[in-house]
């Protein structure tokens, strides 16, 4: 079975819902692992069979790594792994091209020119006891572009995040995919989103870097 | 408080304070007209809808003596056919700079978010959309352009690469450079620019020179989802182009020095406007319509063609006629702009106000304007506008003025 070109959200793998569907899938999916430090991939490929597990080629895998005793953020490609034990995945989410283009369209909104770019992948923020990161206060009133965030148990994806006078971040035109109340997974795209740290349980906020992104 | 109240009276005072309802009687491009065209050509509008509706690519000539309402015609259609890109180019005025020319009515007629609209949809073509890893719109310009040219140059294999080049880079900025979009709209929007501000853009030309306001109409035109319209006035100037000259102008050259004795520079200047029009002729989606004022052009132009490209001969239609009014048409004409009148001064009421529905005129002026203008619709606008006149400025009553015009033949 191959999907491409979907009018709807499908969810291909959820290890708390028990889905799995075999089959390959084309278009802009999110998987969400399970490690230590909750690392998402971004692919636009997905193939999925029960005796293999799940397989992706040319996906992005963004998240944090331990070294010399510093969490760094990273974003990392992926030419082609096989993810064999299903237990290190938490869900893949195939998002519907209807909410891509909506997407799409902010993405290429010509209302902010002067935002930045990061050209390497950083880390904004992460809320660790031990090895937290908090760069808001040094970024505050500007704009980022290619924000990627962990909010509570939803991923946030945006065009540019805002840190207001506050130092709370404001993401645009983001996808949010989460879970509702019944553990259900849901996807959405929202104009704004203004997410209050002192309220909000954030994670991380990643700010992906335009270099990175152009391997 | 007001008991009665003399709207005979009060309409004459309002006209005697300057206001001719009938202001103009010559039509233009630049000057918007709302008054529909009389009844007895509602039947050519439909035609010419309908024509326009089934077919994407013609040339429909239209032919109209002088003053039958040629440049009025645009306007009906442009009222009628809203939803298309109409765009009005007269060659009386307008024969250099052909292309620069129709794309600023183009631009001005489509307006900025359709345009970028489109150059958004001819990037994404070019593959300046596409989402890396799924999600992420990584910019290469570069990439884009180098694409862009592959496609653009084996399609428009008439086009110089110089041209195709200027074209790409200034659609790829203005989409992708956030940091050049503004001088890229510019450029766009056909503004003349400086060699330092198109070095900026990678650019050699802005969209005055050389072809690349053909090139931008071509693209823009054949990617837009409505469809568009030109029309063009005067169309015999491509038979031959004579600017009027005073005969006591002293001859100091003779252009036969350069030219030969058998072609003149006029002959010249015709020529390459046909083979601007020719090349309009290939863009796809582009709707033609000209004005003649005579068949024996419209026999000129065939024959010019047949001469020259004959495989573009079965594009020109068979002609419509505007033919002269017919005597309801000029009640209608007066009645109509009278209710445009009214409506102007706030008195819409006034429409419906006298016995006379021709006031402050009647049906017997009406009658021998008709006869003396021989129906011609200029000439009968002309006679109106004299009348009015006459009104607003002579010390004499009114019914002693209008009686001239009653007994006059």
């Amino acid at each position: 079975m191959l999907i491409m070109n979907n009018s709807d959200n499908i969810i291909i793998f959820d290890s708390t819902k028990g889905i799995n569907l075999e089959g390959e899938f084309q278009g802009s999916i999110i998987t969400r692992c399970k490690d230590e430090n909750d690392s998402i991939i971004f692919s636009d490929n997905l193939k999925i069979t029960a005796s293999e597990g799940i397989f992706i080629t040319n996906g992005l895998r963004v998240g944090f790594e331990l070294i010399y005793n510093k969490k760094l953020a990273f974003s990392r490609k992926i030419e082609a792994q096989w993810y064999e034990d299903f237990e290190s995945i938490e869900y893949s989410i195939l998002i519907s091209e209807d909410i891509m283009q909506v997407y799409d369209e902010g993405q290429f909104s010509d209302a902010f020119p002067y935002t930045l770019n990061k050209l390497n992948t950083a880390a904004l923020y992460l809320n660790d006891e031990e090895y937290g990161i908090n760069h808001l206060e040094f970024f505050r009133e500007e704009m980022l572009r290619n924000p990627v965030s962990l909010v509570g148990n939803g991923v946030i994806i945006a065009d540019r995040v805002v840190i207001d006078e506050r130092i709370d971040p404001v993401f645009y035109d983001c996808l949010i995919v989460g879970r509702d109340e019944n553990g259900d997974l849901l996807v959405s795209f929202e104009p704004y989103i203004n997410v209050k740290k002192s309220l909000t349980d954030v994670k991380y906020i990643i700010i992906l870097g335009i270099e990175e992104l152009k391997l | 408080m007001i008991l009665y109240e003399n709207r005979k009276e009060l309409l004459l005072n309002i006209i005697k304070w300057g206001n001719n309802p009938f202001k103009k009687f010559v039509s233009t491009g630049e000057i918007k007209e709302d008054i529909d065209l009389v009844n007895s050509r509602i039947n050519l509008i439909q035609k010419i809808k309908e024509l326009v509706e089934n077919e994407t690519n013609f040339v429909l000539p239209i032919i109209g003596g002088v003053g039958s309402g040629k440049t009025h015609l645009f306007w009906a259609l442009r009222n009628n056919l809203y939803y298309y890109n109409s765009i009005y180019i007269s060659l009386e005025y307008v024969y250099k700079k052909l292309f620069s020319n129709i794309y600023s009515e183009f631009i001005e007629n489509l307006e900025m978010e359709p345009l970028k609209f489109i150059v958004n949809q001819l990037c994404d073509k070019w593959g300046a959309l596409e989402r890396k890893f799924g999600f992420f719109h990584v910019v290469d310009i570069e990439k884009v352009q180098k694409y862009a040219f592959e496609q653009l140059s084996n399609k428009y294999k008439e086009v110089e690469p110089e041209t195709l080049k200027d074209v790409i880079n200034g659609i790829t900025i203005h989409q992708l450079d956030p940091y050049r979009k503004i001088e890229a709209e510019r450029w766009l929007l056909g503004e003349i620019m400086d060699a330092k501000e198109l070095s900026t853009l990678n650019l050699i030309h802005d969209l005055r020179k050389g072809k690349n306001a053909y090139l931008m109409l071509k693209l823009l035109i054949e990617n837009s989802k409505s469809g568009t319209i030109l029309f063009i006035d005067d169309f015999e100037k491509i038979i031959s182009i004579t600017s009027p000259q005073s005969e006591r102008a002293e001859e100091i050259f003779d252009p036969s020095w350069l030219y030969g004795t058998e072609v003149t520079p006029n002959d010249i200047a015709a020529d390459k406007l046909f083979d601007k029009i020719v090349q309009l002729q290939n863009i796809k989606g582009l709707r033609i319509i000209f004005t003649l004022k005579s068949k024996e052009s419209l026999v000129d132009i065939r024959k010019k063609y047949s001469e020259k490209i004959p495989e573009l001969l079965s594009f020109i239609m068979e002609p419509f006629y505007l033919l002269e009014f017919k005597e309801e048409d000029v009640y209608e004409l007066y009645s109509s702009t009278m209710s445009k009148f009214y409506e102007s001064i706030n008195t819409s009421e006034f429409a419906n106000a006298f016995q006379n529905p021709y006031y402050p005129l009647n049906k017997r002026i009406l009658k021998n304007i008709f006869e003396r203008a021989e129906g011609n619709p200029r000439a009968i606008i002309k006679l109106l506008i004299k009348i009015f006149n006459e009104i607003i400025y002579s010390n004499e009553c009114i019914d002693a003025i209008l009686k001239n015009y009653e007994n006059t033949k």
